[in-house]
């Protein structure tokens, strides 16, 4: 009896269980809206389906756009996101050019450049007035696959501002405890400051003497090595060669190395001694940039590489750092690299080829590169607050007041970002800049942009062909790792870098360093002359 | 001494008498009968199927496991001659077969000795240390008499297996990274700093003892539980003869336990090749990159970070076939050295 009762039970959880199974999945493929679309995003950020945003696009388009999620650590864990079933297009998608090219030429995504013509005014608008994005959102094959993300702010290009803790220096000028041949004055401690390389690593080496943050906890001179801003690339630049985080860069309409220059090797030996004098510490190379910022809250550095003051100290402590100009080479000179970081991103957005209705859901998404479109996207709503609701002279003004939020935080909660096209024209005729941006870009112009080296340019989006693909990923790869390896090894070895090691760095790599730049100058010569 | 080895040796033939009496027992106690010798190999195969086949059900379900999990996915290392992404059918029309283009991609990288010294280097030193190590400390925590002080010791040494890699890697960050212990007594006593993780020379050191200190404890648990199976009478007949201490380990218990050992030396040299990607990968920094890029993370970065999955299957299967070559190669080698081996 026992036994039976046993048995029957077993027997009805599990049909219970294989019933559920089967309404769940056929439940996943019924839905009332036109469309649905998988977007990746965190749980802070807040539904999509109720921003005022998509309610107005809906309204204007008259096309219903249901969001479903992932969060970024979801996503990425799947392999194959463009087989998850019922969505009809993936927003954040983050595809390289690779898996772009891989999907496309499968026909899993679709090729956008065939209906461009039939349902996107705005879209055949930018690709017809700005052909280096056009040229920039092309696969090898031609087509394009995804939708862009353009922000054009002029910002990227320059992803390094020297701070240094003006404080400290005032203590040292207080205590007449200057280093011998710096001559400071505090009326001199001001936004950007013009201080020679050598004064301010006599400065630093001050700092580091008299721990002024107490403790051991002083940190001279902070950055994080290879992140995208806040990296050690102006500091080598100082030397004489225009250096980003790829150690490559396009001089005259050539594409370069810079590892390749001299000056570069000079500065990677001059950064060793930093380093053995303790100017620079090992965190630098092994924090992230998270690292970075919650170390420099309580304003134990010295001095800092990064974008803006505001997120790396805490709001008390701001006032402590000024803006340094680039630091003047030992001839006299001053210059900044340039990064190759891009304002035209490819990959926010793909449509999958199981869409019932391509001309429909792309008519919608053309809607996004409407500037009021961009800019609430990028900002958020109007209606939650991002911008304010009366117009002046016929441009959208942002609203810098966002209560006890800071205004980080209520962009990350309420935009959407994805799909957008803002440039110069837009921010001249149609979107006021936030404040944030303007100061940023004020300091930019002001502090940085003015000492660029003549002739040199970021690399921009270049297309390869599948064999120039598959070239570049045996030998960038490779090389990238060499050069990172030796760097930080030279700086961080503790012995001085000899020159025949370096030369022995070329030597090794010469095969790979050729064939990179000769592919890279070949696919920069074919987007010159495609956007001539 | 040449007493206590034959008794040893004595102990192992009981052992096996044992052994062949307990599946007489199984058999039933057939009675010979007349003319068996007569019977074909075929009949003799089935009639022992019909007595004991039941037997076999026990295995059944690893046989399972074992078809489901490891022979179905092996047709996945077709990837590596083939043009693919998820969502391709594996073999289909859509499939697009390149030959050994990706392994041309693989051998081609710069890099491709740098990584496969790496690894073999990393992989084999860590077997020199990691390998006899759990053997001596089963033998000697098989030597402590009271019963209460080997069990703490025993649970002291495994408890660190139970850490997982990122906690454990995180605590040596804590030790030996930046603005670590280390770090900050050298900085207090007027040195410059030391951050290992920045050192290439350091990352296998790290890497080969974090390893130990974490797994020692456990892998000597498989020896002792081979230990315990020892004969006490055999120890006392080695005192009665007067070995000592250190004598009965070596002409009792390591005897004993050789088999084991030679067992688990072939699987490890099978194994040589594969050191998990995950610490490493935990434990990488650029100045590290040196010493630290092996195959697998190899793999990793390039197959399936950048989406190229041909190539990573391509550098995977190479690798597996080293490791099957080495176990071949160990397997034969202890079969002629010792007459113990795996098949």
């Amino acid at each position: 009896m026992k036994k039976a009762i046993i048995g029957i039970t077993v027997a009805v959880l599990w049909f219970v269980c294989v019933i559920a199974f089967a309404v769940a999945s056929a439940d996943s493929g019924t839905s009332e809206h036109q469309f649905t679309v998988l977007t990746v995003k965190e749980d802070a950020v807040k539904d999509y389906n109720t921003m005022p945003v998509f309610k107005e696009l809906a309204e204007d388009t008259g096309i219903e756009v249901h969001w479903t999620y992932n969060t970024s650590a979801q996503y990425s864990n799947n392999i194959d996101p463009v087989a998850i079933k019922g969505i009809d297009a993936i927003y954040h998608s983050g595809f390289s050019n690779l898996k772009l090219y891989d999907y496309g030429r499968r026909g899993r995504i679709v090729a956008i450049d065939e209906y461009v013509d039939k349902c996107m005014p705005n879209f055949k608008k930018i690709l017809d007035s700005r052909p280096d994005i056009r040229e920039a959102l092309k696969s090898p094959d031609g087509h394009i696959y995804s939708l862009p993300r353009v922000e054009e702010m002029g910002l990227k290009a320059y992803p390094n501002i020297l701070y240094l803790n003006k404080a400290w220096v005032e203590k040292l000028i207080d205590a007449n405890d200057l280093p011998k041949g710096v001559n400071l004055t505090k009326d001199q401690l001001k936004d950007g400051l013009d201080i020679s390389r050598d004064d301010f690593k006599a400065i630093l080496e001050k700092f580091n003497e008299k721990d002024f943050a107490g403790g051991g906890k002083t940190v001279p001179l902070a950055f994080v090595s290879g992140n995208w801003q806040g990296n050690e690339s102006d500091l080598i630049a100082s030397f004489g060669v225009p250096e980003n985080r790829e150690h490559k860069t396009i001089v005259d309409g050539k594409v370069t190395f810079t590892f390749e220059n001299e000056a570069w090797f000079e500065a990677v030996k001059e950064l060793a001694d930093w380093y053995s004098r303790g100017l620079i510490r090992s965190s630098a190379f092994t924090q992230t940039d998270n690292d970075f910022l919650a170390r420099g809250q309580d304003g134990r550095y010295g001095a800092f590489y990064w974008w803006e003051k505001d997120t790396v100290v805490a709001k008390d402590k701001r006032d402590d750092y000024i803006i340094v100009l680039p630091l003047k080479n030992s001839d006299g000179s001053r210059y900044v690299g340039v990064s190759n970081e891009l304002e035209v991103e490819k990959g926010e957005c793909v449509i999958l080829d199981s869409c019932g209705d391509k001309e429909g859901l792309l008519s919608y998404f053309d809607k996004f590169f409407e500037p009021e479109y961009s800019a609430q996207l990028n900002y958020g709503s109007v209606k939650s607050g991002a911008f304010l609701s009366e117009k002046v002279g016929g441009k959208l003004i942002p609203n810098d007041d966002h209560g006890i939020q800071s205004a980080d935080d209520f962009r990350m909660k309420n935009a959407p970002y994805g799909v957008v096209y803002l440039t110069k024209e837009v921010w001249d005729n149609s979107v006021e800049m936030e404040s944030r941006a303007k100061l940023r870009l004020e300091n930019l112009e002001n502090y940085v942009k003015p000492y660029t080296y003549t002739g040199v340019t970021s690399i921009p989006n270049l297309n390869y062909t599948q064999e120039e693909l598959v070239m570049l990923n045996t030998y960038e790869s490779s090389l990238s790792n060499n050069v990172a390896s030796w760097f930080t090894g030279a700086i961080t070895g503790g012995s001085v870098p000899t020159k025949d090691s370096w030369q022995n760095l070329l030597n090794t790599n010469r095969t790979s360093i050729d064939t990179v730049l000769r592919i890279n100058q070949t696919a920069y010569d074919r987007y010159l002359a495609a956007i001539a | 001494m040449a007493n206590v080895e034959a008794a040893a040796a004595a102990q192992s033939a009981v052992d096996e008498d044992l052994v062949e009496q307990a599946y007489e027992a199984l058999d039933g106690g057939t009675p010979a009968a007349p003319g068996k010798h007569e019977q074909t190999k075929w009949q003799k195969w089935k009639d022992n199927f019909k007595r004991k086949g039941w037997i076999l059900i026990f295995i059944l379900p690893a046989l399972i496991y074992v078809i489901i999990f490891c022979y179905v996915p092996m047709y996945g290392i077709l990837v590596a001659f083939q043009d693919y992404m998820p969502g391709d059918q594996i073999i289909g029309s859509n499939t697009v077969w390149v030959g050994w283009n990706n392994f041309n991609t693989f051998f081609s990288n710069p890099n491709f000795w740098d990584y496969f010294v790496n690894t073999f280097l990393l992989c084999i030193l860590g077997f020199i240390v990691g390998f006899p190590l759990p053997i001596i400390v089963a033998l000697l925590l098989n030597s402590v008499r009271p019963k209460k002080v080997k069990k703490g010791l025993q649970i002291l040494y495994y408890a660190p297996h139970f850490i997982s890699l990122v906690v454990l890697v995180g605590m040596m960050k804590f030790l030996f990274g930046s603005e670590g212990l280390l770090d900050n007594l050298s900085k207090t006593l007027g040195g410059g700093g030391i951050d290992l993780f920045l050192k290439a020379e350091a990352f296998r050191p790290l890497f080969i003892f974090s390893g130990n200190w974490q797994d020692f404890g456990w892998s000597a648990i498989i020896y002792l539980a081979a230990l315990s199976g020892v004969d006490p009478a055999l120890h006392e007949a080695a005192k009665v003869d007067g070995a000592s201490r250190f004598r009965r380990i070596f002409s009792v218990d390591l005897p004993a336990i050789l088999p084991t050992i030679v067992m688990l030396m072939i699987l490890s040299v099978g194994n040589l090749m594969s050191c998990g990607y995950e610490k490493v990968l935990l434990m990488q920094t650029n100045g590290n990159l040196e010493t630290s890029e092996i195959l697998s993370t190899y793999v990793y970065n390039f197959g399936l970070i950048g989406g190229q999955y041909g190539v990573g299957t391509a550098a995977g299967l190479f690798n597996s076939v080293i490791n099957v070559v080495l176990l071949i190669i160990a397997n034969f080698t202890s079969k002629k050295l010792s007459g113990n081996s795996m098949w």
